[in-house]
């Protein structure tokens, strides 16, 4: 176990937001689930009492009798913004004491720097350059998830849990949004910060970055695997595939959709239904890939002379 | 929204956050606070050392002011201030009166001026400003007005009160004149109260100027200005800003005593009731090299394009320093300060300053050439003479197809000439025709032009190990692989490395190297007698450059090899030939046809095999050939029985009889030569030496020009980067105790992952960065170990440290276009060839034979120093000198200049090239100019010549009784180069100089000083002069000096046969004989001196 070298690594300027990121993420988690436990065991406990659940809305929100349902903005909610103002004030003020701009060298292009990162907001995105075309990673990706995230309001109809925490009575949103955030979003920033070193070779955590570190690994392409040549047929295979996963997939989100979500389902419309699966089914698609490609060396899946999947 | 009781508080309206907003505003507020303190203090740490400063410098310069007044008293005392003092008194007296008068009338005037000024001043503002607005208005009408506003302002009056009470009213005119009137009236009081004081001022002047020259250090009033400098110093960085070469250098914000003109040591800026100097008090030091501040002025050099570092970072002293990965260009250590001279001296091959030797990187760079490096490594400046040839080589090939090219075309265009249709065409073609034959003749030229550079360069082009076509000749055949498993096990001083070589890959070298060595055979010698051998080889010079005996008996130079054990290896008759003329080649080679010539060659051209400098064209393509050995072993002129002797005693010199080598057969195994070769050409032994096949290789080496600037990512720390990045209890991968022992710093303990840390390790322990790596013979690293010592390390380490690409403009590189640069040239030809093992060429500069035994009681035995050669001799014969140090085509087995010293001034035989740069570089170095244009001497009338023979023959100087006459039996006790050389030899201005003070020029010369005294502004001999000399008003050095230059040999067998012989001399054994010389010229001057 290296320690020097994961100190090193934590300890450097740019690092250490992703480093503070880990508590932060942690700690956030369980304040909104501790909310939201709260709030689901108010609401049973409403629906629970048939006289209170009149005096309530229909769709049972988590209010006691005599809470306000709506508070002045003055001074409720700015005291709590004025307050996080000063935190952030005093973070900043600190951070900036503490810690000095990472500044390098002149650039030199005949010496480039190894490992060479993007700042850490990007990092998921470099780590999808590993798996994906740049193409696909850098054009394609990033689009799918902007146009994704425009969409949600317009598939998601779920009215209850709009200005409060909950879990029960949202329980696909949350879902879907922890594992975008978490699994695509942070793990990949993490993996990005921790594990790629020189080379862009995968270190774990406490393995020493050695520049000089030689490792055997072919990458074959899943039509290889199955020993097709022609491109043509590669081409075919790779579609196929592909259709296969979004169909198989596909049915696979319906149905339990069907049995478990069926309140949602049947409010949805063709399109919205059609559009939430097709855009689950691409996110799960991404660490599917990763898979592929760490534990049994797949480089694409579908090769054309366009793109590469 | 009406009231309904709440059965439950609201959590969110209810709620106070009053505590969290108490803590967080504290929080705040210590924050800011900490953020004021941080930016005050933690980010300018220089303001704490300036505190430091001002307190120890205060209390430091308290001391020295005491001191210094100390001193001063002392020198008050003298009487001649006294006198100084007296002679001011009284002036200042007499003038007292008229002074304060004269200063009355200077304050009076002021007072007036004062008054006019204050009112003049005010409203010539407001008449600018007005005609500003003129000037700038736009409108005519507006222009009209304000002109008009302008003009009434002038007319109207303002009121003056002067001193005197009196009130006067002026237009502004008006006033403007009167202001004049009084500023001139006060400049012309001024300069009267001037005159009044200037006796004074004069006086006082010669008082201050009598103490700061007989003072040591600074005068008190010099050291109350520092004083009152540091006590109203306030925090501020320190900057010098260079925009030009983009310096900007705020070093001395910490360093702030670097400039000033005290000596000032870490001791002596110790903090009160300290033991050790803390880092302020290193701080504190002033330059350590004050003179080299003078050459370098910091105002444009600044701090870091010597020393390195970050000039601009003002945060802390690791920033400063540049010590930190990201600052590419951190601080030279203090060790290695002298790399920062590299990097604009890059073309000098010696660096003093006054008399100063920077030793550190002229060793550097003396290792790097002496060592061979350059026969690997190509560094620009380095050895150049194998390139430059390669390129003659190529144009030589180039030409001569173009020339048969044309000859065909010619050959071509005359054929079509005849069969032409028209005669116009035919004429035309012909005309073409020629036009290329006249291309052909400018090609000859061009072609024999560049034979002739070649034979310069091949001349000057040196290799640094010997000629191993010759090994069949020269060696002891079982001897060769023996070497080549450890040289330094049979030699421990030799400069071939040790390469690491496995045992097969020494029989397969040894076998090629045999293999492929001239067969030629030599000619028999007799032996000759061994103990004349040793004593020529004592006396004759060979120990300026060789070295003889082992560890403490150890003696002589290191430039050369150490001949201790040269009778184990050697062949007695090629020794014979080395020793004799060691430039003497078996076979010439050719680099036009890539071979070695043979007689059959010369044969089948029916010329004689005969090849020497003055014979070196190819009989089969008139090509240069090279004629010599590459060698810079110059030629003494020895008898061939002289060479026969010392051969026979080197070949006395072992520890083992030859004969009791292991027989090495297999070097005649035919099935070896062709791995052999394979291993010459991969350990690149050609690039020392040369060997058959191998004269064209390239180096094998990555070139070292801009080592120094080298990324530390690109330098290969292999398994031991994470070590070397860390440092701690297993930094240190060198192992062997040997190897560990070359470090400078010894074995690493702090991380070393620096250009400095790769290059020792890597001096050290050539192979270090193999170790643990799993590598193929032809993989691991070739770099030989050679063997060095610590100092070496450190100086090869600070060379390349400095071996930088600069981003300095090119004006800041040392690249002089006057006599510099012919000094600059000069040095690495005196380096090449080692002329400061004997010869001094810098005050205080030791040569080898001066610190041998043999030499400590007959100095005047040492070969000359040449500390102002270049004011003392005619360029012209410095050129033949060089050329033939006898003088003589004939007589050679002598000196030319000093017949009676033992030790030879040889035959280097520099090419032409050679002879013209260590011309001008002696030339250079005396400040002589170019071309040199001899002095007229006058004709000596018959008296002049007498009066001057009179001198010339005095028994107070007996000039005869030292100087040589060509007498030989005289010569064998002179001490001194003969009268009659003088003429064409030197310079006249010189020997003046010289017969006036001789110890001023060359110290410890036996030459006696106080011949001559000043008398009238004239310098007349100081013995008794004859009758003849009444009346006389000339100079007497003169006049001797003319006499000199017009010496003929009759006149001096005339002088010498009326002098009596030295018989005294003559007799007294030869260490004291020196001694008997001053005093017999002491004993003849009559006690002058």
């Amino acid at each position: 176990m290296d320690w020097r070298q994961l100190w090193e690594i934590c300890s450097a300027p740019d690092n250490v937001p992703i480093v503070g990121l880990i508590p932060l993420l942690g700690f956030y988690i369980y304040l909104a689930w501790r909310q939201a436990h709260a709030n689901d065991q108010l609401i049973e406990q409403l629906e629970g009492d048939a006289a209170l659940a009149k005096t309530h809305h229909r769709k049972t929100w988590p209010f006691k009798p005599g809470w306000q349902k709506e508070v002045h903005v003055w001074p409720f909610l700015l005291r709590i913004e004025f307050l996080a103002a000063i935190i952030v004030t005093i973070i900043l003020m600190v951070w900036s004491i503490t810690l000095n701009a990472p500044l390098e060298e002149p650039a030199n292009p005949n010496l480039t720097m190894n490992p060479a990162k993007a700042p850490w907001y990007f990092l998921g995105l470099q780590e999808m350059l590993v798996y994906f075309d740049p193409w696909i990673a850098g054009v394609v990706m990033p689009t799918m998830i902007i146009i994704g995230l425009m969409v949600i309001p317009y598939i998601d109809t779920n009215p209850l849990g709009s200005g409060y925490y909950t879990w029960k009575q949202r329980r696909f949103s949350i879902g879907t949004f922890l594992f975008g955030f978490i699994i695509l979003w942070v793990a990949m920033i993490i993996i990005g910060t921790f594990i790629r070193g020189p080379g862009w070779q995968w270190f774990w955590p406490g393995q020493t970055w050695d520049h000089n570190r030689l490792i055997y690994e072919v990458n074959r392409d899943l039509p290889d695997i199955f020993g097709i040549t022609s491109n043509m047929a590669k081409a075919v295979f790779g579609a196929l595939v592909v259709g296969g996963y979004y169909l198989l997939g596909g049915f696979l989100v319906y149905s339990l959709f069907r049995r478990y979500m069926g309140k949602d389902f049947k409010r949805m419309s063709l399109l919205q239904f059609s559009l939430t699966q097709f855009l689950l089914l691409t996110m799960v698609a991404l660490p599917l890939k990763m898979g592929l490609r760490l534990l049994w060396h797949i480089k694409y899946v579908w090769i054309t002379p366009w793109f590469n999947v | 929204m009406p009231e309904q009781p709440n059965p439950e508080q609201d959590p969110i309206t209810t709620k106070s956050y009053a505590a969290y907003y108490l803590v967080a505003m504290v929080i705040l507020m210590a924050t800011l606070f900490w953020a004021l303190w941080d930016e005050a203090w933690v980010q300018r740490p220089w303001k704490a050392f300036q505190e430091q400063w001002k307190d120890r410098y205060s209390a430091f310069l308290n001391t020295a002011r005491s001191k210094s007044a100390t001193s001063e008293t002392d020198v008050e005392k003298n009487p001649d201030y006294a006198a100084l003092k007296q002679a001011y008194d009284k002036t200042y007296q007499d003038s007292k009166a008229q002074a304060a008068e004269a200063r009355a009338a200077v304050d009076e005037v002021t007072a007036r001026l004062l008054a006019v000024q204050t009112v003049f001043t005010d409203r010539r503002a407001y008449v600018n400003a007005l005609s500003y607005e003129i000037e700038t208005s736009t409108s005519a009408s507006s222009k009209a007005s304000k002109q008009k506003e302008l003009a009434d302002y002038k007319k109207e009056q303002a009121t003056v009160e002067f001193p005197d009470g009196s009130k006067k009213k002026y237009t502004f005119p008006e006033l403007e004149e009167t202001y004049n009137q009084i500023r001139d009236e006060r400049t012309k009081k001024s300069l009267e109260l001037g005159d009044v004081l200037k006796p004074v001022t004069a006086a006082k002047a010669k008082m201050d100027e009598y103490i700061s020259d007989h003072m040591v250090d600074l005068t008190p009033q010099q050291i109350d200005g520092l004083k009152k400098k540091t006590g109203e110093w306030d925090p501020k960085i320190v900057q010098i800003n260079v925009a030009e070469a983009n310096i900007v250098d705020r070093c001395e914000s910490c360093h702030l005593n670097a400039r000033e003109p005290l000596k000032i040591s870490p001791a002596s800026m110790m903090a009160k009731g300290e033991k050790k100097p803390d880092d302020y008090a290193d701080a504190f030091v002033s330059h350590p090299e004050p003179e080299l501040l003078g050459i370098h002025d910091p105002e444009k050099f600044g701090c870091s394009p010597c020393h390195q570092g970050n000039g601009r970072a003002t945060t802390s002293m690791e920033k400063a320093h540049g010590n930190y990965e990201h600052w590419l260009w951190p601080l030279f250590p203090k060790e290695n300060a002298q790399a920062g001279c590299q990097n604009c001296h890059a073309a000098d091959m010696v660096l003093v300053s006054g008399d100063v030797q920077w030793q550190t990187i002229n060793n550097g760079k003396d290792l790097f050439r002496q060592r061979g490096c350059m026969g690997c490594h190509r560094y620009e400046g380095y050895d150049k003479e194998p390139e430059d040839l390669n390129s003659i080589g190529q144009q030589l090939k180039q030409i001569e197809t173009q020339k048969k090219d044309n000859l065909k075309q010619t050959a071509y265009l005359m054929k079509q000439a005849d069969a032409a249709e028209s005669n116009e065409e035919a004429n035309r073609l012909n005309a073409h025709a020629v036009d290329l034959r006249v291309a052909n003749s400018k090609l000859d030229g061009r072609l024999q032009q560049l034979d002739y550079q070649s034979h310069s360069l091949m001349q000057d082009m040196k290799k640094v190990g010997p000629n191993l076509k010759d090994v069949r000749l020269k060696l002891n055949k079982n001897w060769i692989p023996v070497w080549l498993k450890k040289p330094s096990d049979f030699r421990p001083t030799t400069k071939m490395p040790n390469f690491r070589l496995t045992d097969h890959q020494i029989q397969a070298i040894s076998a090629y190297i045999w293999q492929s060595g001239f067969t030629d055979a030599l000619p028999q010698r007799k032996p000759g007698n061994a103990a004349h051998g040793k004593e020529l080889f004592e006396t004759r010079g060979c120990l300026a450059c060789h070295s003889i005996g082992e560890g403490d008996q150890l003696q002589g130079g290191t430039f050369a090899a150490n001949l201790s054990r040269v009778g184990e290896k050697a062949n007695y008759d090629y020794l014979v030939r080395w020793i004799h003329n060691a430039r003497e080649r078996t076979r010439p080679y050719c680099p036009y046809e890539k071979k070695d010539i043979g007689p059959e060659d010369y044969a089948k051209k029916g010329l004689p095999y005969q090849f020497d400098l003055d014979h070196s064209q190819c009989p089969n393509d008139g090509h240069e050939l090279q004629v010599q050995n590459m060698t810079v072993m110059p030629s003494l002129r020895l008898a061939p029985e002289d060479a026969e002797d010392i051969a026979t005693y080197l070949m006395t010199q072992k520890k083992q009889e030859p004969s009791s080598y292991a027989d090495a057969a297999y070097m005649d195994d035919p099935t070896l030569k062709d791995e052999g070769k394979k291993w010459v050409r991969h350990f690149g032994c050609g690039g020392c030496h040369e060997i058959a096949g191998m004269e064209d290789e390239g180096r094998i080496g990555t070139e070292l020009t801009y080592e120094g600037s080298k990324p530390i990512e690109r330098l290969d720390f292999a398994l031991f980067t994470t070590t070397a990045q860390r440092g701690g209890k297993d930094a240190e991968p060198i192992t062997d105790k040997e190897d560990l022992a070359r470090l400078p710093d010894g074995p690493a303990t702090e991380p070393w992952y620096d250009q400095k840390g790769f290059f020792e390790h890597k001096l050290a322990e050539p192979n270090v960065y193999d170790k643990g790596k799993i590598k193929g013979e032809l993989d691991a690293s070739r770099m030989p170990n050679l063997h060095l010592t610590k100092e070496q390390v450190l100086d090869l380490t600070t060379f390349l440290m400095g071996s930088e690409e600069t981003s300095l403009p090119g004006s800041y590189q040392y690249k002089p276009g006057d006599a510099r640069h012919d000094i600059q040239e000069g040095w690495w030809i005196i380096k090449k060839y080692n002329c400061m093992g004997c010869h001094q060429f810098i005050p205080g500069q030791q040569t080898i034979l001066m610190g041998l035994k043999q030499y400590q009681d007959i100095q005047e035995q040492l070969p000359p120093k040449l500390l102002t050669e270049g004011a003392r001799v005619d360029p012209e014969w410095l050129r033949k000198f060089l050329s033939n140090p006898a003088l003589s085509t004939t007589d050679t087995n002598r000196n030319g200049v000093r017949p009676y010293l033992k030790v030879r001034m040889p035959t280097f035989s520099f090419s032409d090239n050679e002879l013209r740069k260590l011309v001008r570089f002696f030339q250079a170095l005396s400040q002589q100019p170019l071309p040199y244009i001899p002095e007229q001497v006058p004709v000596l009338s018959a008296k002049e010549s007498d009066m001057a023979r009179s001198l010339f023959s005095s028994t107070a100087a007996p000039c005869l009784k030292c100087h040589a006459t060509g007498d030989p039996a005289h010569d064998k006790i002179a001490t001194a180069p003969n009268f009659l050389l003088a003429k064409e030899r030197l310079k006249p201005d010189w020997v003046e100089r010289w017969i006036t003070d001789p110890q001023a020029v060359s110290p410890g010369t036996s030459m006696p000083s106080g011949l001559f005294k000043q008398q009238n502004n004239q310098w007349v001999f100081a013995g008794p002069t004859p009758p003849s000399f009444q009346g006389y008003e000339g100079d007497h050095r003169k006049l001797l000096t003319d006499y000199i230059f017009q010496l003929t040999p009759e006149e001096q067998r005339k002088v010498a046969s009326a002098m009596p012989h030295a018989k005294a001399a003559l007799l007294l054994p030869k260490s004291n004989r020196k001694q008997a010389v001053v005093e017999s010229h002491q004993a003849a001057s009559g006690g002058s001196r």
